[in-house]
């Protein structure tokens, strides 16, 4: 086709459009560009999306095993070795899950394979003629220590150690028992009668304490030290006896801290006793508690790793957690304490028989006569598992140091091996969000400490004061940067003469820019040191300077036309520069003066006396510097918004006889508002996830307030300072992989509301 | 009215015939009508440009006065000088003088907020506030204090009566004024600008934006308001200026061209630069 035959070209006219053929050619390819484009850009959004829910995937899957129960799973079951027909055992594990020890109530102590049950060693002690094993203790896990009480009053302590050896690069666990007082039995009561029942425990320093009820009903206490002389290089034998307050009822069994403080007992009544020991001579039996309903006897107590807690089981299944609470009514420096029950767990089918503490934290397995396995954990209050595991009543239980195995022997002197996952027995969501009464406190609390150096720590997650603290950060620094930000946003856009905006805008914008860590630092080492001696000008400023802005403002009003003219319209705000600096230099110099006039000399000092905590690291100066932070996000689209309120509506108000303020307050602010919102919620986005700043300034500590004066500890820096120190899939990691879900929680939630709102605000307010 | 519109001719006209006013860009019938508003001599600068030259004018008592010219000939500009509006822009200068009711509006005793509300101002564009139609309309008497609720309604439905939409508005006055249609709307406007008892209506091209339906409608509410307001209306339609208004001012590069009676300048303009405009030869 010829292009000069093409209609709508006047004739004897060169067309210079492509041939038609060349256009259809073009079409195509435009139509395939087209589309390239469209799917490119789809793939883009799509795959935003997809990247965060993937992110979302990955936290969960992180935190997603703090949910789940203990599974437990019979691994195989064998005849306990050396079973000898009706004797009781203590069972025990060690570290690496090959070897087992069993205690019989006749005095031997058995090490066995933990695979098929072969026994490897047996140490028959050495109990003299004639004289009878009537009682066995086991001391904390960890010290791996037991004590067989002999019916002439003596007793004699083992260690069932383990050894490794490596034979050929290959590693093998072997017997190593210890006899830490001697292979011989020690004196334990002096008047010679058979210890009836027996508490051992291993003190700090290597020594041993033992708690003992004669068969006539005394108590008596025995401390034993063994020091090595280094000159001969023999072992000495310290002993230190006494005899404790007679119990008012027969004692059933006796537990002893590991501080060797406290004795508690249990008597036939169902009686929790505490008797004071912390000097022996002076013992006293300083309080007892029912532990008990009508009918219900106690028929084991056991104290928890650390030994603070005591567990006791019931004859009707019930397990319930004790401990020592500071009687608030006592002096303050007496250290006097009193039994409190703290929680239940899950009631067992049948009568408790055996409880075992796990070694590293504040769980405990149980077994009852009905054949059912529990594990419970004291400071989440789960029962992470309680099945019926066997026909026969079971009569002892044993856990593995790692928490991975469990054994337990029933009245037949079966032993069943069980596989256990209980990784995160500490969490559960009354932990998390609830008030626990952890370990020595005196009232159920929102605790966040994560870890200590000690090894009978209880770990005390809970996330309200990490939640609290990450709120309150934010408040205050919205608290700070809203009013400025908002404020200079409305006069900037609306009021400021153009050129002069053209300076401030960009600036503002680049104090974005400013890395946080510089302004944490600066508000950590500079500014929370410079608040702390100048307190009186704080408040001072707070109130100074917008009066003075009153009065300068009034001023300039009664200035002659001639000397305002000179200042060009929206270049009022200049004038206030210098009057900011001088007002803020004369009141920050006052300050010392008022604080000598006022305060005798220091603020703070006065602070602490009228019973206001004040941390140098306070809300306050987060609240500074992180507004700081946010203020240029907050400013910078609500400027937009306020500036984009189209003139026409501005004109219009106007035209009508508004003033410039009514136009602001009553068109300009309702026509912004939904960018003003949204400008607000992203600050306040900010602000929630903002690290560096109240990482540095905040002083990290979790407390549970909103007082300005103290610090707090947010959930980002919390993340920020515990993720680099925490053991990769413990519970600490888990829960700190939580923190973050519960930040991007906070966010997701705080942007969906704002966008809603502003959705609707928008649909109401915005201009055509 | 008679006895006085003599009086007026008779202290008007000596000043008309004594050179000061340019006759041949005045009309005659003007010196029979009260006036409202004058100009004098009024030049205009954005910057170092000129808006407006020299401008000599008389706006006479409810009456509609029409501007027209081609795009950027400074009628707009001259409509935005009577409720002072230039104001608004930093780079405008102004020479000459504006006399509304014999007082210059440019005075230091005058408070620009008031003078606006005496002179109101309907834009191009319809401009509803995002409030509810009876907060539109009651947006003014707020602006001056007033609350009270049943004062409101009276005056919002007298207004928008006179704006001829209260039929069209009655049952959804709390409804957002931005559901109305572009007429609905336009007519909203100038019931808000009634609403405040204004002396001088300047009617910025307001129909530009509406349809034929909604123009008509608002044709007819000019008229109807010539009554009791002084109308200024700047029109890019000669149809409609021919229409609407009593006088038409003929603008051109910031000049008035030529001001006369609305009937003689279109069938008998004085000036070729008119007849070329109004039959289409420029424009």
């Amino acid at each position: 086709m010829n292009a000069a035959d093409k209609a709508g070209l006047p004739s004897g006219q060169q067309s210079y459009l492509p041939s038609a053929d060349a256009m259809a050619r073009r079409r195509q390819r435009r139509y395939l560009a087209d589309s390239a484009a469209r799917w490119m850009v789809r793939a883009g959004g799509g795959g935003v999306v997809v990247a965060l829910a993937l992110i979302f995937v990955y936290l969960f899957s992180e935190v997603a095993p703090l949910l789940r129960g203990a599974s437990v799973e019979q691994a195989g079951q064998f005849q306990a070795p050396g079973y000898a027909g009706s004797e009781r055992s203590l069972l025990v594990l060690e570290r690496y899950d090959t070897l087992g020890m069993r205690h019989s109530s006749d005095g031997r102590l058995t090490y066995f394979r933990l695979e098929d049950g072969s026994p490897l060693e047996e140490i028959r002690l050495e109990v003299p003629a004639g004289v009878t094993v009537d009682s066995v203790a086991i001391g904390e896990p960890r010290s791996r220590r037991v004590a067989y009480g002999l019916s002439d009053g003596t007793a004699i302590v083992v260690d069932h150690e383990t050894r490794l050896e490596f034979t050929d690069g290959v590693r093998s666990v072997v017997p190593a028992p210890a006899f830490p007082l001697g292979r011989t039995p020690v004196q334990v009561d002096d008047e010679g009668q058979s210890l009836a029942t027996l508490a051992v425990q291993e003190t700090r320093d290597g020594g041993t304490g033992l708690a003992a009820r004669t068969s006539d009903g005394r108590l008596v206490f025995v401390r034993f030290r063994a020091t090595t002389s280094f000159l001969t290089g023999e072992t000495e034998l310290e002993r230190r006896a006494w005899t404790l307050p007679r119990p008012p009822g027969e004692v059933r069994q006796l537990q002893l801290t590991a501080n060797l403080w406290s004795l508690i007992g249990i008597d036939d009544a169902g009686t929790l006793l505490y008797w004071d020991i912390s000097d022996p001579a002076a013992a006293v039996l300083r309080d007892q508690a029912s532990a008990v309903q009508e009918g219900e006897r106690v028929t084991e107590l056991k104290m928890l790793n650390g030994t603070f807690s005591m567990i006791v089981g019931t004859s009707l299944g019930n397990l319930s957690q004790w401990f020592l609470v500071r009687d608030e009514r006592a002096a303050a420096g007496d250290n006097i304490f009193r039994l409190s029950r703290v929680r239940d767990f899950d009631t067992h089918p049948g009568a408790i028989t055996r409880i075992q503490p796990e070694y590293n934290r504040k769980g405990f397995a149980a077994v009852d006569d009905a054949g059912g396995l529990g594990l419970h954990y004291g400071t989440s209050a789960r029962t992470l598992y309680l099945e019926q595991v066997s026909d026969v009543p079971l009569r002892s239980v044993g856990v593995s140091p790692i928490d991975d195995v469990v054994i337990a022997e029933d009245e037949t002197g079966r032993i069943l091996r069980f596989d256990v996952w209980n990784q995160h027995p500490e969490v559960s969501l009354k932990a998390l969000w609830g008030k626990v009464w952890y370990e020595g406190r005196q009232d159920p609390e929102y605790v966040w400490q994560a870890s200590s150096g000690a090894d009978s720590f209880e770990p005390k997650y809970s996330m309200i004061p990490l939640t609290v603290g990450t709120l309150k950060a934010a408040f205050f620094a919205m608290l700070f940067a809203m009013p400025l930000a908002i404020a200079g946003a409305i006069y900037t856009a609306y009021f400021m003469a153009p050129k002069l905006r053209g300076y401030v805008k960009p600036t503002i914008e680049v104090m974005e820019a400013l890395p946080t860590v510089i302004l944490g630092f600066l508000a950590g080492l500079w500014l929370a040191p410079f608040l702390e001696n100048h307190i009186p000008a704080v408040f001072t400023v707070l109130v100074g300077l917008p009066l003075s802005f009153l009065v300068i403002a009034w001023a300039f009003s009664r200035l002659p036309q001639s000397l305002r003219a000179s200042v060009p319209p929206g270049w009022e705000a200049v004038i206030l520069l210098p009057v900011i600096a001088l007002v803020v230099w004369g009141l920050v110099s006052l300050s010392p003066l008022i604080e000598i006039w006022l305060f005798d000399g220091s603020m703070r000092q006065w602070f602490t006396e009228i019973g206001i905590t004040y941390d140098q690291r306070n809300a306050l100066v987060v609240g500074i510097a992180m507004g700081f932070a946010v203020i240029p996000t907050i400013f910078s689209i609500a400027e937009d918004a306020v500036f984009t309120v189209p003139r026409h509506l501005t004109q219009g108000s106007l035209a009508l006889g508004a003033t410039s303020w009514q136009t602001v307050t009553r068109v300009v602010l309702l026509t912004a508002s939904p960018g003003i919102f949204s400008a607000v919620m992203i600050g306040f986005g900010r602000a929630v996830g903002e690290t560096m700043i109240v990482l540095m300034a905040t002083g990290n500590s979790p407390v549970v307030n909103f007082n300005i004066f103290e610090g707090m500890r947010t959930l980002s820096a919390n993340i920020a300072v515990e993720l680099p120190e925490t053991a990769v899939n413990s519970t600490h990691f888990r829960i700190l992989f939580l923190a973050g879900l519960v930040l991007f929680a906070i966010t997701f939630t705080v942007n969906t509301i704002a966008e809603v709102v502003r959705q609707r605000l928008r649909e109401r307010y915005s201009s055509l | 009215m008679e006895n006085a519109a003599m009086n007026d001719q008779a202290t008007t006209a000596p000043t008309v015939s004594s050179g000061m006013f340019d006759d041949d860009r005045q009309p005659l019938e003007i010196a029979r009508e009260k006036v409202s508003i004058e100009v004098r001599d009024l030049d205009l600068y954005y910057g170092n440009d000129q808006a407006l030259k020299s401008v000599n004018l008389k706006i006479a008592h409810n009456r509609v006065t029409a501007f027209i010219g081609p795009s950027g000939c400074g009628k707009s500009t001259l409509l935005r000088c009577f409720n002072r509006m230039n104001d608004l822009i930093d780079i405008c200068r102004i020479d000459g003088e504006i006399l509304i009711d014999g007082k210059n509006i440019h005075d230091k005793d005058v408070d620009v907020a008031e003078h606006r509300r005496r002179v109101g101002m309907v834009f191009q564009k319809p401009n509803p506030f995002p409030k509810s139609i009876f907060e539109n309309v009651a947006y003014g008497l707020r602006l001056q204090g007033v609350n009270d609720k049943r004062k409101l309604a009276e005056v919002v439905e007298r207004a928008l009566r006179a704006a001829a939409l209260w039929d069209e508005v009655k049952d959804r006055l709390d409804d957002n004024a931005f559901g109305l249609s572009g007429g609905q709307q336009q007519r909203l406007v100038i019931a808000r600008a009634i609403a405040i008892e204004p002396e001088v209506i300047l009617l910025d091209e307001p129909c530009s934006a509406l349809d034929p339906i909604s123009t008509a409608k608002v044709e007819e509410l000019i008229a109807e308001l010539k009554n009791d307001y002084t109308i200024v209306i700047v029109t890019h339609n000669m149809q409609q200026a021919a229409r609407v208004s009593d006088f038409t001012a003929y603008m051109y590069m910031g000049e008035m061209i030529e001001f006369d009676d609305t009937a003689r300048l279109f069938t008998n303009p004085r000036r070729k630069a008119t007849e070329d405009y109004i039959t289409g030869r420029y424009g």
